[in-house]
């Protein structure tokens, strides 16, 4: 429901209810205030009548002159009969108004007395052995109420409707800053990264103003992020592709051509390189997907066992100049909750990203030590270019790549990022004192009954 | 036709490379935007294949360098970025094409063709030249409607020529047309093609601007022994 609706809702309902209210309480009162001001003139009217009646010289003459009652005519809906009392039983009439109801029997007082199809208010009054007796017309005292009713009634019903109306344009022109600002967002094209621009806001939108800026900002830099790594996806994906692509169709050239075995054969083998590449990005990509769907076992192992494995894997890629590798603290190495197979991975790629981009004659260090009672810290030291704060904080991200003259796929620190997350360790990438990047890897040691 | 490859990636360069020469275009390839500069400083060239992301400088950046320098050369730019934004930024910040990778070669072949044509103001494949006619795409040559068989050397020499009609091209212009820029050639080569083209197309196809170099003989005795 509209916030226009609901408020238009609340403030007609709760005015409608409260006016019926004051309006009924009103009819109520106004009503019986008719009431007693008739009944008082049907008393009044009877004290009249009696008090000429108490002028003539004797009723009992006019009975007994004729036998038939007088009739006076009357103005319809009021009646007055005069009558003698001549026995408890016995009434007679003496006179009364035409169309008068026989008034002779009803109970002294008000009373309402139903003569025929038709209800009266009655008021008798005996005075002697006279009795006068005055009737309203109920129905006619009705019409008199609706008409009351209809001529106070239908002024408030418009006054409502009207204040409803206002209400209506009130409450329009009381959310039009929030419709603005729906408009404005509505109005943005996607990927427009410009802020809001200044909205005349009451004080009570501000904060909602402010919520959404920011919102708006947080997506924009995800969104930043997003497209950053599908461009780097892309790249990385498309490249090898491409290479594949192109030496297919140099091969299928070179046959239509017959431009000799040799330019045949070199563009199949620079096919082949492609495919290759392509089947180790993917290989990568696997075993991302892996990490983050596999359960993790209750596999421990050794991390001073795992560097020395890590190191004898990368020597045959980088020949004597492995040597360089120092390992320290290895005494000290307790075993961790990470199955060896993926140790050894996590510590090879970080050991192969120091071999990659740090010159041949730098030594990389591989220092283990404790951290606190139940983790362990493995870090690969470096004396390479190093990563500024930005490029830290980018990384880990999958296809990042500082430098594309280094082969590589932007995999590598993805894969151990991911390793460490999964067993509840981390990666860090520090900053060192001198050139060079610290790596460092921090696991959760194996509990005691596990390491035996 | 003489192209420029600023591509980083080794395995997809010696593919365009291979292809582009089996189609008989002339490639010299860089690695790199600084490179890229030196090639284009040292030597001329009919159209320029641009990848966007280089090791050294981001491929756009050194488009708009060499926009701002005055180098109006076509450039194609190859990329694996095919986000409509970037093919968008590609073309206005100052490329004449965009292919995405992984591309077709015969497409990529057929959109240089189309880029020179453009830059020499035509706007169908083939040029005329008194009694010859040179279709640049596929190489063939006819002489008063007789194809003729040219050697592949041959072609890039006539193009070059046909491609500048009124200028004088050195010897030197015109070896980096036919070899490639900095190639070892011997000395008398590009006389030696010359020699050939006279031969098959008529003494008055080159005119020797001693001293200077070579142009394109008037179109009116074109076949004439």
């Amino acid at each position: 429901m509209s916030l226009r609706l609901r408020l238009l809702l609340i403030i007609g309902i709760s005015l409608s209810v409260l006016w019926a209210a004051v309006a009924g309480w009103m009819f109520m009162d106004a009503r019986q205030s008719l009431r007693d001001a008739l009944d008082n003139r049907l008393a009044a009217s009877a004290r009249m009548v009696a008090g000429l009646v108490a002028q003539f010289p004797e009723p009992q003459d006019i009975v007994a002159a004729g036998a038939k009652p007088l009739d006076v005519i009357a103005h319809d809906g009021v009646a007055c009969e005069v009558s003698l009392v001549r026995g408890e039983v016995t009434i007679q009439t003496v006179a009364r108004t035409a169309g008068s109801p026989d008034l002779t029997h009803a109970e002294p007082g008000f009373s309402t007395h139903i003569y025929g199809d038709k209800r009266w208010r009655t008021y008798v009054l005996r005075q002697g052995d006279v009795q006068i007796a005055t009737a309203d017309s109920i129905d006619i005292r009705e019409e008199l109420v609706r008409e009351l009713v209809l001529s106070a009634g239908l002024p408030f019903v418009v006054a409502l409707l009207g204040s409803l109306i206002l209400v209506w344009f009130g409450i329009t022109h009381g959310l039009a800053p929030l419709e603005h600002i729906r408009d404005l967002l509505a109005r943005r094209r996607s990927g427009d990264d410009s802020p809001l621009p200044e909205v005349k806001a009451p004080v009570e939108l501000r904060p909602l103003l402010q919520t959404i800026e920011q919102l708006l900002e947080r997506l924009q830099a995800a969104i930043v992020r997003e497209r950053r790594f599908t461009d780097s996806a892309a790249h990385e994906l498309r490249t090898p592709l491409t290479g594949v692509k192109t030496h297919i169709q140099v091969a299928k050239l070179a046959s239509k051509q017959q431009a000799g075995n040799a330019t045949l054969e070199a563009a199949l083998v620079s096919a082949d390189q492609g495919v290759q590449q392509l089947q180790n990005i993917l290989q990568r990509l696997l075993e991302l997907a892996r990490l983050d769907n596999e359960s993790i076992g209750m596999e421990i192992s050794d991390p001073a066992d795992t560097v020395y494995a890590a190191i004898e894997a990368v020597k045959p890629l980088y020949g004597h100049s492995a040597g360089r590798v120092v390992v320290q603290g290895a005494e000290a190495s307790r075993p961790v909750r990470v199955a060896r197979p993926l140790l050894l991975a996590a510590l090879q790629n970080l050991i192969d990203n120091a071999m990659r981009y740090a010159s041949a004659d730098t030594p990389i260090t591989v220092r283990i030590e404790p951290q606190g009672h139940d983790s362990m810290q493995i870090s690969v030291l470096d004396e390479g270019p190093g990563l500024d704060a930005q490029d830290r904080a980018l990384a880990v991200n999958r296809f990042w790549r500082k430098d594309r003259k280094v082969p590589g796929y932007g995999l590598g620190l993805s894969i151990v990022n991911a390793i460490a997350r999964r067993h509840g360790g981390t990666l860090e990438l520090l900053e060192r004192e001198g050139p060079g990047l610290e790596a460092r890897l921090v696991l959760p040691t194996a509990l005691e009954a596990e390491q035996s | 036709m003489h192209v420029l490859l600023v591509e980083d990636d080794p395995l997809v360069a010696s593919g365009i490379v291979a292809g582009l020469r089996l189609h008989g275009l002339t490639i010299d390839h860089v690695g790199t935007a600084s490179l890229a500069d030196a090639a284009l400083s040292a030597s001329h060239f009919d159209v320029c294949i641009l990848d966007l992301g280089l090791p050294d400088e981001d491929g756009m950046k050194l488009l708009h360098r060499w926009r701002n320098q005055g180098r109006n050369l076509p450039v194609l730019i190859l990329t694996a970025r095919d986000a409509l934004n970037h093919r968008v930024e590609g073309l206005l910040g100052g490329g004449d094409d965009y292919l995405v990778k992984p591309f077709d070669l015969d497409e990529l072949h057929a959109r240089l063709h189309v880029l020179t044509r453009r830059v020499a103001g035509r706007s169908k494949d083939c040029m005329d030249h008194g009694k010859l006619t040179f279709c640049s795409s596929t190489g063939e040559v006819w002489l008063e409607g007789t194809p003729i068989t040219l050697a592949r050397r041959e072609l890039a020499l006539l193009r070059a020529l046909l491609q500048n009609p009124q200028a004088i091209l050195s010897a030197e212009q015109l070896c980096d047309s036919v070899y490639g820029y900095g190639q070892n050639v011997e000395s008398n080569a590009i006389s030696v093609h010359i020699y050939h083209l006279r031969r098959k197309l008529g003494k008055h196809i080159v005119e020797t601007v001693r001293g200077l170099g070579y142009r394109l003989g008037p179109a009116s005795t074109v076949g004439e022994p």
